[in-house]
């Protein structure tokens, strides 16, 4: 367990947000293009130039991706913040919970008043010319990221890797992630997305039967079970407590403080002392760690939104037992008590997740962010979890609580 | 002298050339391309791991000389959990139990589509108390779940020809091996009997089978009209071409796929690509109706296939099912 956190030195809040259309593919768009889209809409929708934006925090996942191997220092003009501080964040699906937690820092720490996160992914120009498809050659790409001696050359994949932990939490827990309640969930975050208008799916409405008779892609999960990869860009502007108050001031829209940050990357291998397989225990330290800094006792009662990194609804089941919200092995409860169902207490994804609004992946938890800031803002609720997983086996979390005064 | 294969192979690269697409009332240009580099790579500490798989047909690991810990594969030198006190290298066993149940790959990257499907596993070898990653395969025909689960007995399986890397080795149930093959240090694949690919007894159809079949035909021709027809469907089978022949016990016919376009030919195809084998044509006819996936159809045995590496077509095929689905679905929706 890690020790115990210190606090942020100083306060800060989210003054502006935004994100691009999420598309299975922009032809139409480079990447630069994409970001500079994010960033202009984040500037107005806080108020600002450029001029007043102090650093610059990139999310960016995989170069083979973006094809160059430092995709960000083109955008550093490309968005008007020539000669000021720019720090790339590549962490794998993780990546843009990371690149918020290091543009907190940033402001926290008093080193800058003011901070752009920007996070931003083109994943689909990655082309199989043999099955003439964009999907294998995609997550071949990803593919990459297995560990290069013992795990790429045997068809280590994103997909197969947190299956292995959804398997593994299965052994012991055989009753719970039933797929009737899997097939539910994906069934609900279809449902939320119709009113994300960004979102690469907004009008792929699914019944729980029809997940249920999709295909298998990786053994236990299923097509309508899994994120869909998305080309797109987001963009928070975050500052320190006075200057937060007087743009929020001048926007007319209230700032959104982050209260909590936690961070935690696991043991990659597995086997004695080297892991808690079956367990997601990144997910769990990351958010004790939040839940200690924004000082959360019960999450359950405490947050009422959570945008939860849904790669596989399995994994979301778990990672929100985790996190604390449902007891491990009863993570079914999340339905089968009506926890996140509508009227329940809990709000989960309501930008319909990356299973809908897609997986742009270094934009991915920054969109996150952006939607639970809107769920706070105009229906008034007062906190919010966003979350974050990446790299093989969910080895890397991330969590950050935001919070409504108002 | 024999033609040594390349490390990346000749049919995965595309030709120099662009093409322009539409959108809006504007073009925009796709470039062919790719992003490579090669290497002589460094295999360091893991030199006699490796070089053990390659040349003795051993599997090596590392014990902590403080904690005593065996961890296979060998990570590292030096112990993380003992102040970094040295390890020394230890042959382990080659049979252990899964860790835990593994999942199976039915949709690979571009690298393995011809591989798929292949479980992946974490083996506790005998001696070990750490997990080794590998590679999983039945002798038994298409890996389907439940063959393989936490616990499972499994024996590593060495490629006739290593090159001294992680794919020279493979795991299968030790239960599909005989006691002498179970018992045998470096197992070879080609000692293993793997069940030769056979055609399913799909026995003799009713009278009336024959004439209801006769409907159902009518019902899938006009159901793949609809999918060539359809702009957003027939991306899935986009510059595709395969003739496939399918069998059931009341009729017979070619499946022809030939790039965005489908439909079916009555009869036995005079040749095709593979065979597809089903005892009721209502299966097919279901999955391209979106009415359960073609590939869970093979999952659960109740179609068959000649070639594993024709998933990427059955994946075509199902994808056809969900994008006619879909474009319907969102015609509704947006009204």
């Amino acid at each position: 367990m890690a020790k115990k956190k210190s606090f942020a030195a100083r306060k800060v809040g989210i003054v502006g947000a935004s994100v691009t259309p999420f598309k299975g593919r922009w032809v139409e768009k480079t990447f630069y293009d994409l970001a500079q889209w994010a960033t202009r809409d984040a500037l107005k929708d806080a108020g600002i130039s450029p001029a007043e934006v102090d650093a610059v925090a990139y999310g960016i996942y995989n170069d083979i991706f973006e094809r160059a191997a430092i995709p960000e220092h083109p955008l550093q003009g490309i968005i008007g913040l020539p000669n000021k501080p720019g720090i790339r964040v590549t962490n794998g699906g993780a990546t843009g919970i990371y690149t918020i937690a290091s543009a907190f820092a940033f402001v926290a720490s008093g080193m800058y008043d003011t901070a752009l996160v920007l996070g931003v992914e083109k994943a689909t120009d990655c082309y199989d010319f043999v099955s003439r498809s964009a999907t294998p050659e995609v997550i071949k790409t990803i593919a990459w990221s297995g560990d290069s001696f013992f795990e790429q050359k045997i068809g280590w994949t994103a997909s197969d890797s947190y299956a292995e932990v959804i398997l593994a939490y299965m052994d012991e827990h055989p009753g719970d992630l039933k797929p009737e309640v899997t097939a539910k969930i994906s069934s609900v975050l279809s449902e939320h997305v119709k009113t994300n208008p960004y979102a690469q799916r907004q009008f792929d409405q699914v019944t729980p039967e029809e997940v249920l008779n999709s295909r298998y892609i990786v053994y236990p999960l299923k097509e309508m079970e899994i994120c869909v990869y998305s080309e797109g860009a987001a963009a928070l502007v975050l500052a320190e407590e006075e200057t937060a108050k007087a743009i929020a001031k001048n926007t007319g829209r209230p700032v959104v403080w982050i209260t909590g940050v936690g961070l935690s990357n696991e043991w990659s291998f597995a086997g004695k002392g080297m892991n808690h397989w079956g367990r997601i225990y990144s997910h769990h330290v990351a958010a004790q760690q939040a839940y200690e800094m924004a000082g959360i006792t019960d999450p359950a009662k405490e947050i009422q939104v959570v945008e939860l990194h849904d790669a596989f609804i399995q994994q979301l089941e778990i990672s929100m037992a985790e996190m604390g919200f449902v007891p491990m092995g009863r993570a079914d409860a999340l339905v089968d008590d009506g926890l996140m169902l509508d009227g329940g207490p809990i709000s989960v994804n309501p930008s319909g997740g990356l299973l809908y609004c897609g997986h742009a992946v270094g934009a991915s938890n920054i969109m996150s962010a952006w939607a639970a800031r809107n769920e706070l803002i105009d229906k008034g609720k007062h906190r919010a979890l966003v979350h974050g997983t990446g790299s093989t086996i969910c080895q890397y979390g991330g969590v950050a609580i935001l919070e409504h005064e108002d | 002298m024999e033609q040594r294969k390349k490390v990346i192979p000749e049919s995965y690269i595309p030709i120099e050339a662009s093409r322009t697409l539409r959108m809006e009332d504007k073009d925009y240009l796709l470039m062919n391309d790719a992003m490579y580099t090669f290497y002589e790579r460094s295999m360091g500490e893991f030199s006699q791991f490796f070089m053990a798989l390659r040349d003795e047909k051993k599997i090596l690991g590392c014990r902590c000389s403080a904690c005593g810990v065996v961890r296979c594969p060998p990570m590292l030198t030096h112990c993380p959990d003992c102040a970094f006190a040295p390890t020394e290298p230890v042959e382990v066993g080659q049979t252990g139990k899964l860790l835990s149940t593994p999942p199976i790959t039915y949709f690979a990257t571009s690298m393995f589509l011809d591989k798929a499907p292949f479980g992946r596993g974490r083996l506790v070898l005998e001696g070990a108390d750490t997990a080794l990653s590998i590679m999983l395969y039945t002798t038994t025909g298409i890996l389907t779940p439940g063959i393989m689960k936490k616990g499972t007995e499994i024996k590593i399986v060495f490629q006739d020809e290593r090159t001294g890397q992680i794919s020279d080795i493979f795991g299968v149930p030790t239960s599909e091996l005989t006691p002498e093959q179970a018992q045998k240090p470096g197992l070879l694949a080609s000692e293993l009997n793997w069940a030769a690919v056979k055609e399913p007894d799909l026995g003799q159809a009713t009278e009336e089978a024959k004439r209801a079949s006769q409907g159902t035909l009518v019902e899938l021709e006009a159901l793949l009209k609809e999918m060539s027809a359809s702009k957003r469907a027939s991306k899935a089978i986009e510059n595709w071409k395969r003739t496939i022949a399918v069998k059931t016990p009341a009729v017979e016919f070619g499946l022809i796929i030939d790039n965005g376009r489908i439909w079916l030919e009555r009869g036995r195809p005079q040749s095709s690509d593979f065979v597809m084998a089903t005892e009721d044509i209502r299966v097919l006819l279901d999955g391209l109706d979106y009415k359960g996936a073609i590939t869970d159809a093979i999952v659960k045995r109740k179609l068959w296939i000649s070639k594993n590496i024709e998933f990427v077509t059955i994946f075509k095929l199902d994808r056809l099912a969900r994008f006619l689905a879909r474009e319907k679905k969102e015609g509704a929706a947006k009204g």
